[in-house]
Formats: structure tokens, C-alpha cells, sequence
């Protein structure tokens, strides 16, 4: 690892179990789950429980204080709200944004409105300020855009590992000297697009997910956002800026097996967990806790079961998946499990592996006791997508 | 039957872009996952959906698939049993 | 000091063209008939490249840490999004098709190109504007930054209707990226072509 460290100074969060970091810690504590029937997403799919973010468009326009009719999308909007807590979390204020970069990730982007007025784009012209807001790109300005003149702005596209290849890409900007700091997560709102998408590959639970649990019939598709700020550390130094942690590993790979399945022995999920030791310079004993990937579809369950047993062989940590709770926020899952990982390092707990009660062949066992008051050092938190993209980051508590 | 099983070949190619393969070249008794045709899970979850839209037989069980597509013939005789289009 | 100039491929005349060129050059990965035009591209693209510059192939367990894959694009799977979007349109005739869902996702032909050739590195897809070599060099720049890549398959990989596409593909090496303006100007030579 380069000499350039890499800390975590502030983190914003929104997702179905909690609209900030305090209400997210709130319901890690209770063992609340957000997964429930859907109530926002107008389908007929009513039948799959999701887990939503609890608040309307319009309730997070009031909350952005945006003029009424100002074109906008739910994915632009959660990742507002998520990043006006980061940078207020780590004092940033729009003037010191042109030297902040920003890199978000989503994929689903605005689908949720071109689904809305899809036909008013095709038969009249009344909703075509929506077409503008569609692609992943456009929400990421959007996002920015609220808040100042941020010094760049990219957007990572990587399905379900979006997020966390933004940290990663954002971590290697420091890494590299062409940043001091970059604010980096995703956002994405559920959309009928996906759900249909994801109920087409037969992958959705038709009751609550249960991640490595031997009766585990599917995910539950959830939403949010979450945004961490990484600073360079002696740039957090000088503005007396206060560390919530480092990111001290971080590694990518790809399963190379299928565009949807991972591989039966977890290759790609093995190769981006021991890249991102090697980056911390750890030692798989060194890890405390895993927050895993755990979608709770039988497929990656068990791969992911293998590549973790492969990396930490008789020594695995505890280990969870917190998807029970907040459902797979796909594209935002690698940010809003980072924030997940900040707040048990920073609050001494595990977080439960809500859903679980029988383990399966082969698999491992998820925690399921909170061990509060427990001390953490070092956390792993997987995040893996499809096309084999699968990403491993190492978030370190600051002494 | 004979019938029954060219269409349904048909059907497969076309759903599943088999652009190389004609009708004859699928074997009535040959597995059509593994080796074979090479197919794979999508592919299995396109033949759910084509048995859906064409004969009106919808399977929630994607592991109950693994059973019908054991090959042509196992195909062609569920879909004359089940269908109701 | 003089460099070698980049190796690279371009190709952007239309979908019966990567048919074309797939039966004459490849012919033995008939995934490539499911593939989206997007992935389609890319891939033809890769194996062209691939075989221009004589890179043997990795065989049975044999794979590559040490490749990543990092591609850029403007459209990202708008037009996989489309041709989805068009099997759940019609309520009475709702099937949303799993074969084409799959491909509503940009970095899916990534993962195609990685099956295709065991690479297990890095594998990355950025939403850019248009190709923007600097942008481009700065990003190929920081994929260098983790303890593995010594190359990049890079490359803008666009697809906006089912017959229309621009690609290019290139092999960047780790000494290729150590000056990030010069590997914008090479980058830059490829992208006049591209846009020829």
C-alpha cells in the first residue's frame, strides 16, 4: 500500500431501515427488518415483500426543499439525501467541493421514471424532460449538482458491485495523488424494470429472504443510497477533519464463470477478498468481521459460503448478511453495507443475520447475536455483481 | 407427435439464437443441458417462458425444469400432457 | 523517447458486419449469437484484437490474475434496456424475457469477454459522456493502482440501436500508463479513427 492513507471522514445513509445513520444504527441495534409489502412502487407485483426506502417522491422533494415539477428521479433523490448527511457529516460546504471528486454508482439510473411516462413519450410530448433524466450519468449530476461544483463526477455501472467499485475507484484517486478527497458510494431505487427482471430469473423470495439459510428461496429486492467521504489523511489533519475509519484494503476480480451465476467454488469472490488482505497487508486472521454479500438465492450463498471458508479456512470470523433487513439495495449495497461495517466498528456490535434459522449443507453459519460491546479492528464487507464483477473491501477502526 | 417435436425444435432455436443448428442436428433422446447444446441457466429459464407463451403451461419451480429437459422427447410428452393452449 | 504506438481495433459499420466477421474469424463460441449488440461488439472487438497481436489463449484450469478489463460507454445497455423493455410492455403479452434482461446490464460484456478468455482481474464499466481520452487515461490509470494489473483490455464500447455500435479495443501495459498525458495522446489517435 502506498503511503497515502486512505480515511473514511464522513457517511451519509438512507435505505428501508432508516432514513440516516442514527435510525440505520437504531434498527441494526433492534434487529428491525425494513423488508414489508410493497407499498411505494406502483405494480401489480404486490406479491413480493421489498424492502423500500418509507418516504414518497414527493416527501423527498420536501425534505430537498426542490420546486415542485422540477424533473427528477427516486434514485437522483435517496442519493441527495444521503449525500447531504455525508458532507455535513465530515463539514463540507459547497465551497469545498471543487476540490472534492465525486463517483457514484447505479445502474437501474432513472428507469423509475421512464417506466411512469414511458407511453407519454411515445404518444404526446407533456413528460419529455424525463427522457434527460434516464441514464446513470444524469443521476449522478443530479446528485452532485444540489450541492455545489464538485472537481469531477463519474459514474461506475457494474450491476450490483456499482458502489463498491466507486470506493474503489475513489480510494485509488487518492491512492494515485490526483485527488485529497472524493466522496464515492450509489443509489438506486427499486423499479418495475428489475423486479420483473429479477422474477424472470426466478430469483426473488415470494416471503422474507433468509441469507444461508438451508430453506433460502431468493432475495428480496430492496433500495437507498449511501455516500462515504475519503479523505487523504493528512488532508483530514489540516481541516481538523475527525476519522469514522480507513479504508485499508480493497480488491476486484472477476468470477470469469457466467454473465448471471457465480461459480460453484467461489473463485472470483476467493480472488477480490485475498486481493483486498494483501492491500491492507492483513492476515485473514486479522479480520473481525465479514458483512457478506448474502443475497440469500441459493446460488450465491453457497458460492460465497466457499470462497469464505477457502480464504479464512478454521478461522472464519462472524460473519453476516444484513440484506434480511434492507433487502438487496443492488447497485447501493456496497455503500450502504460500508456505512453498515462504519457503525459497527464505531458502535462495538455485530450486526444479525436477520432471517436465518437452519444452516445448510456445506455453508457456513451467520452470526446471530449482536455482541454488543465487542471490538472491532478490521471488517470485510463483499459486495459481488453480475458479470463475475466482485469487489472486497477492507474498513479498519482508527485509533 | 413427429410433428409436435419438429415445431418444438423449432421453437428452441429460435428462442434460444441456436443460429448454427438445424432441427435434425438435436438428437429426441440426447440431454439438452451439459454437453449437447451447450445450454445453460438463462436458457433453461427461456424454455420456462416459451412453454408459458406458447402452450399455456406455467412452471414456478425452476428446479422442476431439470426434469423436463432431460431431452426433446421428455419435453414434447410434458407439454402434450400439460398443455392448455 | 519514441513509444510504439498503441495496437488496437475499431469497428462501427452496423450489426450484419460482427456476424460477418465472427463466422470468418472466430466461429467456435455460439454464445455469441444470444449476445446483446453491445456485448456482441465488444467482443468481436476483443478476439480481433487478440489475435492481431497473437496473444495464446488460457486453456482448461489455466486463468490470468494479472488482465483487467476496463470499458467506457455513453449509452451503457440503453439498447438491451429497449429490447426488454418491449417483452413487458404489452399486458397482454407480458413475458419479460431472462435472456434479455441479463443483458440490461453495461458490464455484462465484460464478464463475456473475461469467460471467454479466463481473465480474472479487474473488470470495469464507466459511463462517460463521449470518449474522452483524458478521462480515459486518468481512469486506465488508476486501475493500475492495485497489487495485480500489469494490463488493461481497454477500450469505449456503444450501442444505442440494435444495428448501430462504435468500439475500439486496445491493450494497455503498465508501462503504457505511467505518463498519463502521453497515454491520452495515443488514446486520442485511436479515438480520430474511431470517429472517422
Amino acid at each position: 500500500m502506498s503511503e497515502r492513507s486512505v480515511l473514511i471522514t464522513g457517511c451519509g445513509i438512507v435505505s428501508a431501515i432508516g432514513r440516516d445513520c442514527g435510525q440505520v444504527l437504531d434498527s441494526l441495534l433492534r434487529v428491525r427488518t425494513g423488508v414489508g409489502p410493497l407499498k411505494y412502487l406502483k405494480t401489480g407485483h404486490t406479491e413480493f415483500p421489498v424492502g423500500e426506502v418509507k418516504l414518497s417522491d414527493e416527501e423527498m422533494e420536501r425534505l430537498m426543499g426542490i420546486a415542485l415539477g422540477t424533473p427528477t428521479t427516486r434514485t437522483a433523490l435517496m442519493g441527495m439525501i444521503a449525500l447531504h448527511e455525508a458532507l455535513g457529516n465530515a463539514g463540507l460546504k459547497a465551497d469545498d467541493l471543487k476540490e472534492c471528486g465525486f463517483v457514484n454508482g447505479t445502474t437501474v439510473g432513472g428507469m423509475d421514471k421512464s417506466e411512469q411516462y414511458y407511453l407519454d413519450f411515445i404518444e404526446n410530448d407533456s413528460r419529455n424532460a424525463y427522457i434527460g433524466t434516464h441514464d446513470c450519468g444524469s443521476c449522478s449530476e443530479m446528485i452532485a449538482g444540489r450541492f455545489g461544483r464538485f472537481k469531477m463526477i463519474t459514474t461506475i455501472s457494474t450491476a450490483c458491485s456499482s458502489a463498491a467499485n466507486a470506493i474503489e475507484m475513489a480510494a485509488d484517486m487518492i491512492r494515485l495523488g490526483e485527488a485529497d478527497i472524493v466522496v464515492a458510494g450509489g443509489s438506486e431505487c427499486i423499479t418495475k424494470f428489475h423486479l420483473n427482471g429479477f422474477n424472470s430469473l426466478m430469483i426473488l423470495d415470494h416471503s422474507q429472504c433468509r441469507p444461508f439459510d438451508a430453506e433460502r428461496a431468493g432475495l428480496n429486492l430492496g433500495e437507498g443510497a449511501a455516500f462515504v467521504v475519503l479523505e487523504e489523511a493528512s488532508h483530514a489533519a489540516a481541516r481538523n477533519a475527525k476519522a469514522l475509519a480507513r479504508l485499508s484494503g480493497y480488491g476486484n476480480a472477476c468470477d470469469a464463470f457466467h454473465q448471471t451465476a457465480s461459480s460453484p467454488d467461489g473463485e472470483g469472490a476467493y480472488l477480490a477478498m485475498s486481493k483486498a488482505l494483501k492491500t491492507a497487508g492483513l492476515k485473514p486472521s486479522d479480520i473481525d468481521y465479514v458483512n457478506a454479500h448474502g443475497t440469500g438465492t441459493p446460488n450465491n450463498d453457497e458460492s460465497e459460503s466457499q470462497a469464505m471458508m477457502r480464504v479464512f479456512g478454521k478461522d472464519l470470523p462472524p460473519v453476516s448478511s444484513t440484506k434480511g433487513m434492507t433487502g438487496h439495495t443492488t447497485s447501493a449495497s456496497g455503500a450502504i453495507e460500508t456505512v453498515i461495517c462504519i457503525l459497527a466498528l464505531k458502535n462495538g456490535f455485530l450486526p444479525v443475520n436477520y432471517g436465518f434459522s437452519n444452516p445448510m449443507e456445506n455453508g457456513i453459519v451467520p452470526n446471530m447475536d449482536l455482541h454488543k460491546g465487542c471490538k472491532l479492528r478490521h471488517v470485510l464487507c463483499n459486495s459481488f455483481g453480475f458479470g463475475g464483477n466482485d469487489s472486497s473491501l477492507v474498513i479498519s477502526a482508527v485509533e | 407427435m413427429e410433428e409436435m417435436i419438429l415445431k418444438l425444435k423449432q421453437e428452441i432455436i429460435e428462442v434460444l439464437n441456436l443460429e448454427d443448428i438445424k432441427p435434425e442436428d438435436i438428437d429426441n433422446d440426447a440431454p439438452l443441458f451439459g454437453e449437447g447444446l451447450g445450454l445453460d441457466s438463462i436458457d433453461a429459464l427461456e424454455l420456462i417462458v416459451l412453454m408459458e407463451k406458447n402452450y399455456g403451461i406455467k412452471l414456478q419451480d425452476p428446479a422442476k425444469g431439470k426434469e423436463i429437459f432431460k431431452s426433446i422427447n421428455v419435453m414434447a410428452d410434458y407439454i402434450q400432457k400439460n398443455r392448455t393452449r | 523517447m519514441e513509444m510504439k504506438g498503441l495496437d488496437y481495433v475499431v469497428l462501427n459499420q452496423g450489426n450484419a458486419q460482427l456476424t460477418e466477421l465472427y463466422r470468418a474469424h472466430i466461429g467456435d463460441w455460439p454464445k455469441f449469437f444470444k449476445m446483446d449488440t453491445l456485448s456482441k461488439a465488444g467482443f468481436v472487438a476483443s478476439e480481433l484484437l487478440l489475435k492481431k497481436i497473437g496473444e495464446r489463449r488460457c486453456e482448461g484450469d489455466e486463468f490470468i490474475q494479472n488482465r483487467a478489463i476496463v470499458l467506457f460507454g455513453s449509452t451503457a445497455s440503453l439498447c438491451a434496456d429497449r429490447n426488454y423493455q418491449e417483452t413487458i410492455q404489452d399486458k397482454d403479452n407480458y413475458y419479460p424475457s431472462p435472456a434479455l434482461f441479463v443483458y440490461t446490464l453495461p458490464n455484462i460484456v465484460t464478464g463475456e469477454i473475461a469467460i471467454r478468455n479466463h481473465w480474472r482481474g479487474e473488470t470495469s464499466f464507466y459511463v462517460l459522456e463521449e470518449p474522452d481520452a483524458a478521462q480515459m487515461a486518468f481512469h486506465l490509470a488508476c486501475a493500475f493502482q492495485d497489487s495485480v494489473t500489469e494490463s488493461i483490455l481497454a477500450g469505449w464500447v456503444d450501442s444505442r440501436m440494435n444495428d448501430d455500435f462504435q468500439v475500439f479495443m486496445t491493450i494497455i501495459r503498465k508501462e503504457d500508463a505511467a505518463d498519463t498525458e502521453r497515454l491520452a495522446g495515443q488514446l486520442q489517435l485511436i479515438i480520430n479513427d474511431l470517429n472517422k
